[in-house]
């Protein structure tokens, strides 16, 4: 019953206070082009010798708190009963190839968008410590989240391809200027799994593209188009393969370990919160939302995957030496997560991995930073000279357990009803792997619980350099993400006035992000407020 | 408005014409040629887009004004003009000379564009060739007997090829071989002559892996000289390639299975040679060889949407080709030559860096999205195993090209004391910089206002007789 509460939108439409006070027919596309024409203007302001780095900083904080501000406004204005796209925009492009540029969201694209939003916020707060080549720093941060905003909104083959292959580039050249000592596998490894991934998404787009008689590659024509099942085959497993790339899912992951270890703190935060969720949201949108057969067909070993993933993931975690490597082990949990309940294909794990989206984001974001900061502190990576830090890091510690309960799915956290939706409505159409993934989720737990009771509460390492606990910024940005988790964790259908069902200010995410499931599961039956009074 | 169609050639060789002359003249007197030479392109391109548009024939049939020919001029103007305007002049031997070659150069192709039979081809693709041959033997003689070398045998296989078309269908005029072509049985006698005048165009188009005369020379040429010869000449023996493609379509059997190899091996080879080599020149060759290719499969395609696909993509290929080497100027001796560019030339760099994404086929700039379009058409005519090729060349040349961006942006310029020859940096003037803006403007808006002109490069697909 909580779930089934959780997981629907509220039964009656109240609005939100301040709803429809500011509204914009462009609100995607300024999420985009913003932070674009910040990144070009930022690199007409003249900085001798580094004399306005500050200000860089603060032109790319307050532009992603614009861009917050703008999400939290189509936020708090979407229409939560309407199936379709919402904020929609459309305009020829190579129309004689049927290229538009057409942008829209429905309820898991809004979920995205928000994601995309405190993510990117964080990241910059994430960066304030970056000193060399600050400019080229944010405008390369800056574009790599216009793409990720783009990729999100995309509501066009060509548009989704063009901001997914648009992020390779911003994304391997902060790792490669601002990285760790690997900073050079990190790169080129990250270069060549989503150079491939991009790769699998164009032929899978192409194949759909000639399938469907190569009139447009808009997602309202091409992923409703009736294709063969041999088609919907190649194309399930082409975007498999690109989903697998960018999330990612054993055996493409082999990125994972050097960039979350070796990349500067925000592109961390960007890649394992926002930029990473695209693989999970391409596979909803592109395959479980449009190739029933292929969907079908293809669920058991898009299931097999995600428990192997988890699992794998698990194991390498627990066997880690390093604290920064098991930590982008333990980020590849969530993404599994997600990614199973997609292809558990029933209403309920398809709701669980569309709010797994956001609060997986979250949660491999906050355990990636959590890791990159508190190793920066302690001085080492180390795990078996990190050791009984609770004292000395009472904050790092605080998030650091915040964070793991996250990624297990503990009550309280956004990612228990996830989760929880996810399993339960899972283990009717794939029992077995519900069954491994459960296991996969046991693993992970053993796994973080060695892990924190080594570094945190074990006997304190008198060899280990010296620590100290986060600074006031570091806190900031731990704490947006760990405050996001809880926030939905608590009021997952929003704040409301006691006694009454009017929202404060928070229609709440599962309100959002239930616009639109319906349309995604064909069994699914969305309840009608009218039948009912 | 049929009369001032051949305005914009007239302005272009008259130009060149006054910049030989201008090579007597004192030193002093040609301190604003480049200046001029580019206003004189930027005129001849304006009078192309406003007076272009007028569908006529000169000369008896001779010479087309069409879609097509309005298309490839103005992005051959565009391409010559950028490459006058970013072009480091102090690092060039014979100032003058050079601006009237490329001239020469883009007048060569723009004859091309507009010529209606054989002679028209030909001689367009010579007269290309020839500027290259002049402007790359005032540095180095011996580069350019080589290139004259190269370009003998590639001319020959093109005029062999062309007459045996001759021979069969009885005709030099393109729509005559066309109508004629209609009743031709695709044999192997014909075959192979299209294979050989394939070949000559490849030769010229320095295709892998028949580049061994364009890179070397390319490499030793001056910068301005590896723009013509990477550029200019490679896009005129792909508009050569284009009109040969519409004019044998109704034999698609004797024209598709070369292209289709030819695009294969130059997608995946460019790719793999510019991520081998560390010559930020040499990748820009092999990049640029890699986006022929990918021209080369939409013609291989045989219908309108490729071959309109290929005409958007040649136009962002010829303005990263040509301007791209004038670009980099003198840096030609290792990645080290552009370290630190982003720092101590910021428009430039920002030039160099987007030419090389867009050779590369990075989103979002000009190239991704004409490698797109081609890859649409493959994929709608079912060659789905060339558009898989094509996306492992494209991810290689990508990783390529990251690399090149990084040494501009993210490593540290070279000590003074350090840089060679290779690796001098270029004169800042005004011309140079307010090029290389322009250059970045155009590369990036070219997707960005994709509209209008792949509207323009479809109806020049179809100017070809494409449906």
């Amino acid at each position: 019953m909580i779930l089934a509460g959780i997981a629907l939108a509220s039964p009656t439409p109240v609005a939100v206070p301040g709803a429809g006070i500011f509204t914009s027919p462009l609100i995607l596309s300024l999420s985009i082009w913003v932070p674009v024409a910040v990144a070009i203007a930022m690199n007409f302001i003249p900085n001798p010798r580094g004399r306005y780095d500050t200000l860089m900083k603060q032109i790319a904080f307050f532009t992603n708190l614009g861009i917050v501000f703008i999400l939290f406004i189509a936020y708090n204005q979407f229409q939560t009963f309407l199936p379709g796209m919402q904020y929609e925009e459309k305009l020829p492009w190579l129309a004689s190839i049927g290229v538009n540029y057409h942008l829209g969201v429905d309820g898991a694209g809004m979920t995205m968008m928000v994601l995309s939003g405190i993510i990117g916020i964080t990241s910059v707060l994430a960066s304030w410590g970056v000193r060399e080549r600050v400019r080229s720093y944010f405008t390369l941060l800056l574009l790599l989240q216009a793409s990720v905003n783009g990729a999100i909104a995309a509501h066009d083959m060509f548009v989704l391809a063009l901001f997914w292959g648009a992020a390779v580039v911003p994304a391997a050249l902060l790792v490669l200027g601002w990285g760790g000592p690997r900073r050079e596998a990190a790169a080129w490894r990250l270069v060549g799994y989503w150079g491939l991934g991009t790769a699998a998404l164009v032929i899978g787009t192409m194949t759909m593209y000639a399938a469907s008689g190569g009139s447009s590659f808009d997602m309202d024509v091409l992923l409703k188009a009736t294709l063969t099942p041999r088609v919907q085959l190649a194309v399930g497993v082409a975007l498999i393969v690109a989903a697998a790339t960018r999330l990612p899912l054993f055996p493409l992951h082999g990125w994972v370990r050097d960039v979350y270890s070796d990349s500067p703190l925000g592109v961390s935060v960007v890649i394992a919160g926002s930029a990473s969720r695209l693989g999970a949201y391409l596979l909803l949108r592109a395959l479980v939302a449009s190739d029933a057969d292929a969907s079908r067909l293809l669920a058991p070993f898009i299931a097999v995957l995600a428990a192997i993933s988890i699992g794998y993931a698990a194991l390498v975690a627990l066997r880690s030496v390093d604290l920064r490597s098991a930590a982008a082990h333990l980020a590849m949990v969530p993404g599994g997560i997600t990614v199973f309940g997609l292809a558990a294909l029933t209403p309920l794990s398809i709701a669980g991995g569309v709010l797994s989206l956001f609060t997986g984001g979250l949660a491999a974001a906050l355990i990636v930073a959590t890791a990159w900061t508190l190793t920066d502190r302690a001085q080492t990576r180390s795990l078996p000279l990190l050791s009984g830090l609770a004292p000395r890091m009472p904050i790092l510690t605080w998030v650091f357990v915040i964070a793991t309960l996250a990624l297990l799915g503990v009550p309280l956290m956004a990612s228990f009803p996830a989760e929880a939706m996810i399993l339960f409505g899972s283990f009717k159409t794939q029992p077995v792997w519900a069954f491994a993934v459960a296991a996969g989720l046991v693993l992970t737990a053993v796994s973080v619980a060695v892990i924190t009771h080594r570094v945190l509460f074990g006997e304190p390492n008198h060899d280990a350099p010296a620590v100290s606990d986060a600074s006031l910024g570091e806190t900031w940005y731990l704490g947006v993400m760990a405050g996001a988790l809880l926030w939905v964790g608590l009021f997952p259908g929003g704040p409301k006035l006691p006694g009454t069902e009017q929202p404060i200010f928070d229609p709440g995410l599962i309100n959002i992000m239930g616009a639109g499931i319906s349309d995604i599961t064909a069994p699914y039956v969305p309840p009608n407020p009218a039948a009912t009074q | 408005m049929s009369n001032y169609v051949l305005v914009p050639e007239a302005l272009v060789m008259a130009a060149a014409l006054v910049l030989v002359l201008l090579g007597r003249a004192p030193r002093r007197s040609r301190r604003w040629a480049p200046l001029a030479a580019t206003v004189v392109v930027a005129a001849a391109l304006g009078v192309e887009l406003w007076a272009g548009s007028t569908l006529t024939s000169q000369f008896g049939g001779a010479l087309v004004q069409d879609r097509f020919a309005l298309f490839a001029k103005a992005a051959v103007l565009l391409a010559a003009g950028l490459a006058i305007a970013v072009t480091d002049w102090s690092d060039e031997g014979a100032p003058v000379i050079g601006m009237a070659m490329i001239l020469l150069a883009a007048f060569g192709v723009m004859v091309i564009a507009s010529a209606g039979d054989f002679v028209g081809l030909w001689a367009g693709l010579e007269l290309t060739a020839a500027a290259g041959v002049v402007l790359v033997s005032v540095r180095r003689t011996d580069l350019g007997l080589r290139l004259l070398v190269a370009g003998g045998v590639a001319s020959a296989l093109v005029l062999v090829g062309l007459a045996f078309v001759y021979a069969t269908t009885g005709s030099a005029d393109l729509l005559a071989v066309r109508r004629a072509a209609a009743s031709v049985n695709p044999t192997l006698p014909l075959a192979i002559p299209v294979m050989l005048l394939l070949g000559g165009l490849a030769i010229r188009a320095g295709l892998p892996p028949f580049e061994f005369a364009r890179l070397p020379v390319g490499l030793g040429a001056s910068p301005l000289g590896a723009g013509i010869v990477i550029g200019l000449v490679a896009a005129a023996a792909l508009v050569v390639a284009f009109k040969i493609s519409a004019a044998l379509l109704p034999l698609p059997a004797v024209l598709s299975p070369y292209l289709m190899v030819a695009a294969a091996v130059a997608m995946v080879g460019g790719g793999a040679a510019a991520l081998a080599t560390r010559s930020p020149r040499a990748r820009l060759a092999y990049l640029a060889a890699g986006q022929v290719g990918w021209i080369a499969a939409g013609l291989a395609t045989h219908y309108r949407t490729g071959l309109g696909a290929s005409l958007f993509l040649l136009g962002a290929f010829a303005v990263a080709a040509t301007a791209g080497p004038s670009a980099m100027a003198g840096a030609d001796a290792g990645e080290f030559a552009l370290a630190g560019m982003g720092l101590l030339r910021p428009a430039r760099a920002a030039g160099i860096a987007l030419a090389f994404l867009s050779l590369a086929g990075a989103p979002p700039l000009g190239g991704f999205f004409g490698e797109f379009a081609v890859a649409s058409a493959l994929a709608a005519s079912g060659a789905l195993w060339l558009l898989a090729l094509g996306l492992l060349g494209a991810v290689m040349s990508m990783a390529a090209a990251v690399g090149t961006v990084r040494a501009i942006y993210l490593q540290s310029p070279p000590d003074e004391s350090r840089r060679t020859a290779g690796a001098r940096l270029p004169v800042l003037t005004r011309l140079s910089t307010g090029g290389a803006v322009a250059l970045c403007a155009v590369l990036a808006g070219y997707g960005v206002f994709a509209y209008p002109i792949f509207s323009l490069a479809d109806q020049g697909a179809e100017a070809l007789g494409l449906r």
